[in-house]
């Protein structure tokens, strides 16, 4: 099999606060490779997004970050390149689309301006031409009369064209990897497919690795190759996305199932069905972190924390002790 | 539309107090300009001559709205002392005040942004502790203590800069900005810091928003993202405080310009109350006041233009 | 529910809050950069209010002998213009700059709270009336207004202290409206007007106090103002009238002699120097106190 696009190896990215040390991602391993797209889902504050910004280099600075982590993206480790080689890289080749195209878009820039700056950055196009490229990218994201909203400020569009200007903007240079965090949370339940089914035709038109966070299993479903289940700073249940659903393990993973927003729900809504909250992660418990809201916890869950193991058939890994096979189709 | 009016109206009840409350303030009270005029050893019929010339012996009501109708067409009175038609004295003067204010707030401003910018990027370091530091000193630092120490500096040891003496434009540029760079410094120095901090705050704000760090991941340039990112949206405030500022500027130069000897409106009010010369005192407030609150719409629009938010509802509406 | 099981240890939470409580000790701990300038700001008082038995010279005694003198053994700053003592006159003029300093916010707060709390407890005309007035006032330039004042009233210290503490009328009137608008709803303030609590009671009991805080925060940005702008004036030679020494005054009186005695200005201007500094550095602190107490507090 040909190289990954990017390996993550025991990624640990920490926080000092006025409290401790916040374990915020503890020891996630994964690949990517070309072309394809994962899907990490979990619940707020699993530390999903602080996995996105770890990738893309972009941490504020009480962050500590793991001795033996490594971030490989096409053969360069990103934790040994300098600053400025990583902005090369930034925008270029790894692009990013932030949850809320509300506060994501510059308010004092014209949408022009903010797809034009990385093209006359990374590809050093003139301004008339990276003016009219943004015209055809906006064109891309099926924004209609382009021409005229390439001089609008983001206040003029509505919430689902930010998130495709949003999405002009990672697409501009080509990026061959692309990571969206939970881009359609903030919209409207209306435009939420619109946008994850351009999302996922572009990936697959131009080529790209795509991944895509969530805290929606339904986000996933039939828009991502595999998935990727975080809960506590862990990945907890790996699977090509067919067989997650199929034969999901992990009791958590069986949860958020449960909890897939439905189309008559309010939008907004957040994932309550899964009772309990998550572990502090300043001073997490002993055992399986999950142990506490666990409907099948064991004594063992509570004494040791289970290691993400894959199964013999190389087709789905889980940290559990026991692995169920709950099967529950939505 | 409806908004610009009704502050208009108020504009209208603030200029009409302002200009009713001097006028009572400097008529009513103290000191009787005709025996200052007439001198030591005039008779009491010269006196009540002068008063009648000047038209003091009406009642003081009749007096304002006599001088507020004279307003209206032009005519603001003239100089007790010297016979100088008011408003003559104050429009040959104002461009001298103008150049020097415009001139000090653009070096207040040349100070503030860079360090306001550099301060909120580096927050908590040294340097910005430093500048902190900077402008901790520069407040405790009023507008006349900067002048004797700046021309302590420059014009007695350095001999680079002129302590008085003010040149005309038409005396060449180089020599009128030559007179002019030590008042301004003065005022600048004693403004900036305020400018400064604001800006910091905002931008340490403006720059945990999501579209600096998407700016971020783009890969843009530090400077690129502070100057074309954060810098506009982190500058209303500024905008707002430079129209408060205006006060101060104007006091400011009041001092400034007696200090250096510029003949400007502050100097001609300064010389007016040594000379208890109330229709000048009179005339300048009113322009003061008038130039001040104009300067405030005057920034409130400026705001508009830097908010395409404003701007666009402002188009619609 | 499961979350009874959840077997979070604790001493450690214990541990965490000795720690962030350590940590906030740390960072709240007074430095030098509070401490010296608060024993500056103590030391100039005393000598402010002992100043008649600190065995001075006269300050307004002139010795023809040493007129501009540099620092010697008769005159441990020198003499001025006029031959008259420095340090004499900076301990006396210290007087006028505390006096004004410290006065001219009190005014401008008592008479700006009254204001502030009608406008802001009854609203409506009240409010409106209020409103004009306080634009009114702010449409003149501060300094102009107390130029004014100076000119009609003459130089004298209980006029400085009035006209400049009409100047913090707007501000503390401001602070004070925004702050009783805040609390005239709350809860306890209606639940008193319920039990037939009269007005004055409830401004009193229940509203004032909490308009104290922000006030106090007000006064200390006020006082190093007040003293910069009473230097203006007497720079000007617009505050207490001469003899009476002056910061202000006497770095005016000085500016003709900058080149020959630099000495008769700078000692009064490095002096008022250190002591605004002062009042900043402290009040800096004090303030940052008062605002963390208030959000620990809500």
């Amino acid at each position: 099999m040909a190289m990954p696009l990017l390996q993550v190896i025991d990624q640990r990215t920490y926080f000092e606060t006025g409290r401790g040390l916040l374990r915020a991602v503890d020891g996630v391993d994964f690949e990517l490779h070309q072309g394809r797209t994962l899907g990490v889902v979990g619940e707020s504050g699993c530390g999903k997004t602080v996995l996105a910004r770890s990738i893309m280099g972009l941490l504020p600075s009480n962050t500590r970050v793991g001795e033996g982590s490594r971030i490989i993206f096409d053969g360069r480790d990103l934790g040994a390149l300098d600053e400025k080689s990583l902005r090369a890289l930034r925008g270029s080749e790894i692009a990013m689309i932030f949850q809320d195209p509300m506060t994501s878009l510059n308010p004092v820039l014209t949408v022009g301006k903010q797809i034009g700056e990385t093209l006359i950055r990374h590809h050093g196009l003139s301004r008339h031409a990276a003016r009219g490229r943004a015209v055809e990218l906006l064109r891309d994201v099926g924004i209609p009369q382009p021409e005229v909203r390439v001089d609008q400020y983001p206040h003029q569009l509505s919430g689902g064209m930010r998130q495709r200007v949003a999405i002009a903007i990672a697409l501009s240079c080509q990026p061959r990897l692309l990571i969206a965090d939970e881009p359609t949370t903030a919209l409207d339940v209306t435009v939420q497919a619109d946008i994850l089914d351009l999302l996922r035709r572009q990936q697959i038109e131009r080529d790209m690795s795509m991944i895509l966070i969530t805290h929606d299993m339904g986000v996933v479903a039939g828009r991502s190759d595999e998935v990727a289940v975080m809960y506590a700073g862990r990945i907890v249940e790996w699977a090509e996305t067919p067989e997650l659903f199929r034969n999901t393990r992990m009791p958590y993973t069986a949860a958020l199932l449960n909890s897939i927003p439905r189309v008559d729900d309010p939008p907004h809504r957040r994932i309550d069905a899964i009772a309990g909250r998550p572990p502090d992660l300043i001073h997490p418990p002993k055992g399986c972190l999950f142990a506490p809201r666990c409907g099948h916890v064991e004594q063992r869950c509570r004494r040791h924390s289970p290691p993400l193991q894959l199964a013999s058939d190389g087709t789905h890994a889980q940290a559990c002790w026991f692995p169920q096979s709950v099967g529950t189709t939505p | 539309m409806r908004y610009i009016l009704r502050r208009l109206r108020r504009l209208c009840i603030v200029m009409f107090a302002v200009t009713l409350l001097t006028f009572l303030l400097v008529n009513v009270l103290p000191g009787d300009i005709a025996y200052d005029i007439a001198g030591q050893d005039a008779s009491e019929e010269d006196v009540q001559a002068i008063r009648e010339d000047l038209g003091l012996n009406r009642p003081v009501l009749v007096r304002y709205i006599s001088w507020l109708s004279g307003v209206f067409v032009g005519d603001w009175g003239a100089s007790f002392r010297t016979g100088e038609p008011v408003l003559e004295a104050i429009t040959s003067r104002f461009p001298v005040s103008l150049e020097l204010m415009l001139f000090a707030q653009l070096l207040a401003l040349l100070l503030a942004v860079p360090l306001g910018v550099v301060s909120a990027y580096r927050a908590g370091s040294r340097l910005d502790r430093g500048i902190a530091a900077a402008g901790f000193a520069a407040v405790s630092m009023p507008a006349f203590m900067v002048a004797i120490l700046l021309i302590l500096l420059f014009s007695m040891y350095l001999s680079v800069l002129p302590a008085t003496g003010y040149e005309p434009i038409s005396e060449g540029l180089w020599a009128n900005l030559r007179g002019m760079i030590l008042p301004a410094l003065s005022i600048a120095l004693a403004e900036w810091t305020i400018l400064m901090r604001t800006l910091r705050a905002e931008m340490i704000g403006v720059l945990q928003e999501d579209y600096i760090a998407l700016a971020r991941a783009k890969g843009m340039a530090d400077w690129h993202i502070l100057v074309v990112h954060a810098l506009r949206p982190s500058s209303f405030t500024l905008i707002t405080l430079m129209g408060l500022q205006v006060g101060n500027l104007i006091g400011g130069s009041i001092i400034i310009e007696s200090i250096f000897g510029i003949p400007g409106v502050g100097r001609l009010l300064i010389n007016a109350i040594y000379a208890r010369d109330f229709i000048v005192i009179q005339g300048c407030v009113t322009f003061i006041a008038i130039a001040y609150v104009l300067a405030n719409f005057l920034v409130d629009m400026a705001y508009a233009l830097l908010d395409p938010r404003i701007r666009v509802s402002a188009q619609h509406g | 529910m499961v979350d009874g099981t959840y077997d979070e240890t604790p001493e450690a939470e214990a541990d965490g809050q000795a720690e962030a409580i350590a940590a906030h000790r740390r960072r709240n701990r007074l430095g030098p950069i509070f401490w010296i300038p608060l024993v500056w700001i103590v030391f100039v008082v005393l000598l402010a209010v002992l100043a008649p038995s600190l065995g001075l010279q006269d300050p307004a005694d002139i010795d023809f002998l040493a007129l501009q003198a540099p620092p010697n053994e008769d005159h441990v700053l020198g003499t001025d213009v006029l031959g008259r003592d420095i340090l004499a006159r900076i301990v006396y003029g210290a007087r006028v700059s505390l006096t004004v300093g410290v006065a001219a916010p009190l005014i401008g707060l008592v008479l700006g709270l009254m204001i502030g709390i009608m406008a802001g407890y009854y609203r409506g005309w009240t409010d409106e009336i209020v409103g004009t007035a306080i634009d009114t006032w702010l449409a003149v330039p501060g300094l102009v207004i107390l130029l004014l004042f100076s000119v009609i009233f003459g130089g004298s210290l209980p006029t400085v202290c009035i006209g400049l503490g009409l100047l913090f009328i707007p501000a503390a009137a401001r602070i004070t409206r925004a702050t009783t608008m805040n609390f005239a709803n709350r809860e306890f303030v209606l639940a008193a007007r319920a039990m037939g609590a009269s007005d004055l009671r409830i401004l009193a009991l229940e509203i004032f106090p909490n308009i104290v805080w922000p006030l106090v925060a007000y006064i200390l940005i006020a006082i190093p103002i007040a003293v910069v702008i009473e230097g203006a004036l007497s720079f000007l030679g617009l505050s207490v009238a001469s003899p009476t020494p002056s910061w202000g005054g006497m770095i005016a009186e000085g500016r003709e002699h900058l080149e020959e005695t630099p000495h008769i200005s700078l000692i009064p201007t490095a002096v008022m120097f250190v002591t605004v500094l002062s009042f900043n550095l402290v009040g800096d602190t004090v303030r940052r106190r008062l605002a963390d107490l208030r959000d620990r507090a809500i």
